[in-house]
C-alpha cells in the first residue's frame, strides 16, 4: 500500500525536475544568444523568474511534507536535497540572466565570444555539466553526478587561463569586460552543478562528499 | 547502592557536567547472545547489545518483535512470567545479573522500570506513592524521607505541580502527571538504569513532551532504555537506537545515523513506514 507521503514526494520530484529543465533551457538560451551575438535578455529573464517561483513552491511543498509526515532516512534525504537543488537551479537561472544582461548592456558583441578559443570551450563544458546535473538528478545517478568533479576542474583551468589571457589585453574594451563577466558567471554555474551533484550522491548513498 | 542519604549527592561531579559531557562515557549494560522464550516460542534470538552509561537508548520495532521482552530481561522481570525462560548473559557493570549469586530483587532495584500505562498505587497519596519504594526497603520517617520525596518529584519535574497537594490521591492527577509520578517513584530508589516501556503511548502531546524533556534530563544521572513505537520520539530523545525485527537485532547505532542513513534496508523500510 502506498504511503501518504509517497504522493507528496512524487509531486515534489516532478516540481524539481521541471525546475531543472527550465534552468537548463535558460542557460542554453543565454549561452546560445551570447555566442551568436543575439539579445535574449527578456526571454531569459522570464525563465529566471519562473525558476524563482518554482523554488518557492518547492520549499513550500517540502515544508508541508516535513510538517505532515516527519520523514526520516531516504525520505528526509530526498526532501532536504531537493530544497538545496532547487536553490542551485535558481542560481542557474540567475546566472543565465546575468549573462544575457551583460550582453545586452554592453552591446551585441557576438565577435567577443569567439575572440579567444577558450570561451567556446568553457561554454561547451558548462553546458555539458548543466545537462549532466539535470540528468543525474532525474535518475538519482550518483556515479554520473561524481563525474561532474572532473569537468569542474577542467572548467576552473579554462577559467583561470582565460583570466590570464584577459589580463594581458592591451587596452580595456567592452569585449574584455563582457568576457570577464560571462566567464565568471559560467564558472559559478559550473560550481553549482557540483552542488547539485553532491546532493544527488547524498540522496542515493547517504554519503556527504565534496565534488569541488 | 545508596538509598539513604542520597540528597547529599548534590556535590557529585556529574552535576557539574553538562548532559552532553556526561553522555557516552562507558558501558553500563550488555546483553550477550541473549535468547528468550515464552513456552516453545522463541521471541529473542541471539541479541548482543551494549547500553552506554548516561545515555538514552531507544528500542524500536514492530509489535511482537521482542522489544518489551528485551527490556524485561534487563531487570529479570521476564522470568516472572510462567513458562518464560532465557539463555545468554546480561551484564550490569560487567557482572552477569543472571549469576546464581545475584538477588533478582536487588537487580530490580538497580534497574527500575516505568510501564506503558501510568500505574500509581490507587489507594496511596502522591507522597506515599513516591515514598512507597523506600518504605518497602525499610526506610522509616526521620530518614530524610520528606527530602527524598521532594527531590524525586523535582527530578521528575513534578514538584511544582503537586507540592501543595501531596496528600491527594496519586490517581487524582492527570495521566501525564501520573506517569511522572511513577518516574519519581522509580527514581526514589536511586536505580542506575531506568527502563521505560512505551511511557508516552497513553499520553497527549503536551504530556508526552514533558516526559521526553524529562527523559533527556534524566540521563545526567541515570542510564535510560526506552521502548517506543514512535519513531520521532526515538529520534528526539535517544542517543542510540536498536531496531528489532522478529526477535533479531537488525541494526544498532547512533540515533542520528539510524534515522538519516540506516545501513540495513529493513531498518530503512521500517522507519520510513514502508512496512510494519
Amino acid at each position: 500500500m502506498a504511503r501518504l507521503l509517497d504522493a507528496g514526494l512524487e509531486q515534489l520530484t516532478v516540481m524539481v525536475y521541471k525546475s531543472g529543465e527550465v534552468a537548463k533551457s535558460a542557460i542554453n538560451l543565454s549561452i546560445s544568444a551570447f555566442m551568436n551575438g543575439k539579445d535574449a535578455m527578456e526571454d531569459v529573464h522570464d525563465l529566471s523568474d519562473v525558476i524563482s517561483s518554482m523554488t518557492v513552491e518547492i520549499e513550500n511543498k517540502a515544508f508541508e511534507l516535513i510538517v505532515k509526515y516527519q520523514p526520516v532516512a531516504s525520505d528526509l534525504r530526498i526532501i532536504n536535497s531537493y530544497m538545496k537543488v532547487a536553490y542551485d537551479f535558481e542560481r542557474y537561472g540567475r546566472y543565465a540572466w546575468d549573462i544575457s544582461f551583460t550582453h545586452k548592456k554592453l552591446g551585441a558583441l557576438g565577435e567577443c565570444a569567439v575572440a579567444s578559443d577558450l570561451m567556446p570551450k568553457l561554454v561547451e563544458k558548462v553546458s555539458l555539466m548543466v545537462s549532466k546535473s539535470v540528468k543525474a538528478l532525474r535518475e538519482h545517478d550518483a556515479e554520473l553526478a561524481k563525474t561532474l568533479a572532473d569537468t569542474e576542474n577542467e572548467v576552473d583551468e579554462l577559467y583561470f587561463a582565460y583570466l590570464n589571457q584577459l589580463s594581458k589585453a592591451r587596452a580595456q574594451s567592452k569585449c574584455v569586460m563582457c568576457n570577464l563577466l560571462v566567464s565568471r558567471y559560467l564558472e559559478r554555474i559550473a560550481d553549482h552543478t557540483t552542488y547539485v551533484g553532491e546532493a544527488i550522491v547524498y540522496i542515493a548513498t547517504g554519503e556527504k562528499i565534496s565534488l569541488r | 547502592m545508596k538509598i539513604l542519604g542520597w540528597p547529599q549527592k548534590s556535590t557529585d561531579k556529574a552535576e557539574e557536567q553538562t548532559v552532553e559531557e556526561a553522555v557516552l562515557t562507558s558501558e553500563k549494560m550488555q546483553s550477550i547472545n541473549l535468547n528468550a522464550w515464552f513456552g516453545d516460542k522463541k521471541v529473542l534470538k541471539d541479541i548482543t547489545l551494549t547500553v552506554k552509561a548516561n545515555s538514552v537508548t531507544a528500542i524500536i520495532g514492530p509489535s511482537g518483535c521482542g522489544k518489551s521482552t528485551l527490556i524485561r530481561c534487563f531487570n529479570r522481570m521476564h522470568e516472572l512470567v510462567p513458562n518464560a525462560r532465557m539463555s545468554g548473559k546480561i551484564l550490569l557493570d560487567g557482572k552477569n545479573i543472571y549469576s546464581s549469586d545475584v538477588d533478582p530483587v536487588l537487580i530490580r532495584r538497580r534497574v527500575g522500570m516505568v510501564f506503558q500505562k501510568p500505574n500509581p498505587f490507587p489507594t496511596m497519596s502522591i507522597y506515599d506513592n513516591v515514598a512507597a519504594g523506600l518504605r518497602l526497603t525499610g526506610v522509616k520517617k526521620g530518614h530524610n524521607l520528606d527530602e527524598v520525596v521532594e527531590l524525586s518529584l523535582k527530578q521528575a519535574t513534578l514538584w511544582d505541580e503537586v507540592k501543595d497537594d501531596l496528600k491527594k490521591s496519586g490517581t487524582s492527577i492527570s495521566g501525564g502527571q501520573q506517569q511522572r509520578l511513577c518516574i519519581a517513584r522509580a527514581i526514589t530508589l536511586q536505580p542506575e538504569v531506568i527502563l521505560m516501556d512505551e511511557p508516552c503511548s497513553a499520553l497527549d502531546p503536551i504530556a508526552t513532551a514533558k516526559i521526553e524533556e524529562l527523559i533527556v534530563s534524566l540521563k545526567r544521572d541515570y542510564t535510560v532504555v526506552i521502548v517506543t513505537h514512535n519513531m520521532q520520539q526515538a529520534a528526539r530523545v535517544s542517543d542510540f537506537t536498536a531496531f528489532l525485527y522478529l526477535g533479531e537485532l537488525v541494526e544498532y547505532g547512533e540515533t542520528d545515523g539510524i534515522f538519516e542513513d540506516p545501513r540495513s534496508e529493513l531498518t530503512e523500510k521500517y522507519i520510513t513506514g514502508k512496512f510494519g
